[in-house]
């Protein structure tokens, strides 16, 4: 599942992008503002759009849980405990 | 004039089953707006067993949350002020309390070991609103009486304190509601600060006109949308931006515009509303082509709401014609003019000298600084600050908010600022979209814009901004407007030097 939700995250980040670079070449350790520009509304699109994709109920998070998302990797591993196991 | 509704809300307990909810990502809380009446009389009254009365002020800075609301409108019960501040621009100091002469200041912020004692959590409201009102009976307002400082957004420097009146509150409700009728069954969502009292007007009518409103905040705004299912969303053009891009992502992945627009803002919009800043026109047309109607406004702080688009009048480049109460006038240097029946006020309470003068003209009179013209049949539009016109060696003037809007407009940047820092020419400050920097882009656009600019309003250097202009990063206002001077002082060097930036070859 981690890979999933990593793939899907870095689907995600780039869609929110606006160049939309390859997803594969974004990095995990990043920070999503300094490195990637994302604004407080873009990063909340982001969350509700991976959320959504990953089947992650929005309501597991607060705005400090976002607040403390500063990399895609921190991203993933706040998700990941409330991913379900696929099959 | 017919009764206050500022006394009327706070002194009849809602009837009706309007609701408000606060939310934001991790929580929900919905109250009838008949338990919150009584919350804010709880309220009301324990602040009055503490000492805070009429005449007195209470400073409140806090993001959005019950107990702001709940402070504001016990606050009206008393017939003490609010002064709201913005998160992140004031600390809750001792230097706060004194320069603005509070009573009391609730905020959610940590408090400083040297916190004066009248300077608490604002969480203790809740407690208050568990205490029995103990007989607690509202004050009433006049129409002149002020219930509320309110600070400019700080687009123009160190913000200033403006006092509001109720007649001018009153005014402004019911010249919305003429337009709108927002009834029984509607719910309107918002999410600016709370120390914006115009976010505070949706409040104020709902208690008085039945309707639902949800309050959630700027981080949470897009999480709770779709499931808030408001009927109306108080927004900003960079706001619907935003919502636009994303939008248009999600139509590129083969799903039908509305099904798309629907997914983010729910099912049941029946208008959307911008305001504060210009919206572009490419914006307010995309929103059409998906089945939401937008309606573009114009006010300042200190004219309060002054001309609307509305169902009944709408005319597509303007932003709508003067509400009841309100009429505009162009003066002889092009300048918008606003004389209100019920004036905001006639001078800032907290302004540099010469400001006051500036602004407020004898006979009511607000000159706002905005360039403007009105067609025939009374419609306004807005063409740019007289702050922001340059005057070039050779006299011309020239207005850069078209300049700014043409940049902007070709999508290659989010934001655009134009300075004129020596003869040669027009130098642009651009603010670039999330993610890497596309110079290419940027390079074509500004040929495009160039290329159908007059030849001098062409920009002759780009400087692209570190990074997005952002609230948090200081360059943007609360409502999300370019801080022009802040963003002067950020990049002057650049500005000034002849060589920096992409050069136009």
């Amino acid at each position: 599942m981690s890979t999933d939700l990593d793939t899907l995250a870095r689907e995600k980040l780039s869609h929110v992008l606006r160049d939309h670079p390859d997803p594969a070449s974004l990095d995990l350790g990043e920070n999503l503002v300094d490195t990637y520009g994302i604004t407080s509304l873009n990063k909340v699109l982001f969350l509700t759009s991976l959320c959504r994709a990953a089947d992650i109920g929005l309501d597991n998070f607060t705005e400090d849980d976002l607040a403390g998302m500063r990399t895609l990797g921190d991203v993933v591993d706040t998700l990941r405990p409330h991913a379900a196991p696929r099959g | 004039m017919t009764a206050s509704i500022i006394n009327r809300i706070i002194t009849e307990r809602p009837t009706h089953d309007g609701s408000l909810t606060i939310t934001a990502l991790g929580h929900r809380t919905t109250v009838p707006l008949s338990s919150f009446h009584d919350r804010a009389r709880a309220v009301a009254g324990a602040l009055h067993r503490r000492g805070v009365g009429a005449g007195d002020r209470i400073g409140i800075l806090s993001a959005n949350r019950l107990e702001w609301v709940l402070l504001d409108v016990a606050a009206l019960m008393l017939g003490a002020q609010t002064a709201g501040f913005e998160p992140g621009k004031f600390s809750p100091g001792a230097d706060l309390v004194r320069r603005y002469g509070l009573d009391a200041l609730y905020t959610d912020t940590r408090l400083p070991d040297d916190a004066p004692s009248g300077v608490l959590p604002i969480s203790t409201v809740a407690d208050y609103a568990e205490e029995d009102p103990d007989g607690f009976e509202p004050e009433q307002w006049t129409a002149t009486q002020c219930t509320t400082v309110k600070f400019t957004s700080g687009s123009t420097g160190t913000p200033k304190g403006l006092e509001a009146t109720v007649g001018s509150i009153d005014s402004s409700l019911n010249a919305v509601q003429s337009l709108f009728a927002h009834r029984p069954g509607d719910n309107i969502l918002t999410f600016l600060p709370l120390s914006l009292l115009q976010q505070r007007y949706w409040l104020y009518s709902a208690l008085h006109w039945g309707h639902d409103i949800t309050i959630t905040t700027y981080q949470s705004v897009f999480a709770v949308l779709p499931s808030v299912r408001p009927t109306v969303v108080m927004g900003v053009p960079a706001f619907f931006d935003t919502a636009k891009r994303h939008i248009e992502g999600v139509i590129a992945g083969g799903v039908e515009p509305a099904e798309a627009a629907a997914e983010l803002f729910g099912d049941r919009i029946r208008y959307l509303w911008t305001g504060s800043a210009p919206a572009d026109p490419a914006t307010l047309g995309f929103y059409g082509e998906v089945g939401l109607t937008i309606f573009e406004g114009y006010g300042l702080n200190e004219t309060c709401i002054t001309t609307k688009n509305h169902p009944g009048a709408h005319r597509e480049g303007s932003v709508g014609r003067a509400l009841p109460g309100k009429e505009v006038v162009i003066d002889a240097e092009g300048i918008v003019c606003v004389r209100s029946d019920h004036p905001v006020n006639t001078a800032y309470t907290y302004a540099a000298p010469g400001e006051s003068e500036r602004m407020f003209q004898p006979g009511g009179m607000v000159r706002t600084g905005d360039l403007g013209r009105l067609d025939e049949d009374g419609y306004l539009y807005i063409l740019g600050r007289s702050d922001d016109v340059i005057v070039l060696d050779n006299a011309k003037k020239i207005i850069v908010r078209p300049v700014e809007t043409r940049f902007r407009d070709t999508g290659a940047v989010a934001e655009c600022v134009v300075y004129c820092p020596s003869p040669a020419g027009l130098v642009a400050v651009v603010s670039p979209h999330p993610g890497p920097v596309d110079t290419a882009a940027i390079r074509d656009a500004l040929a495009a814009v160039n290329a159908v600019s007059e030849r001098d309003e062409r920009i002759i250097r780009v400087i692209v901004a570190d990074e997005p202009f952002t609230v948090e990063g200081g360059l943007l206002t609360s409502q999300f407007k370019p801080i022009r001077k802040q963003i002067a002082g950020r990049y002057s060097d650049r500005i000034d030097d002849p060589k920096a930036g992409l050069l136009v070859h």
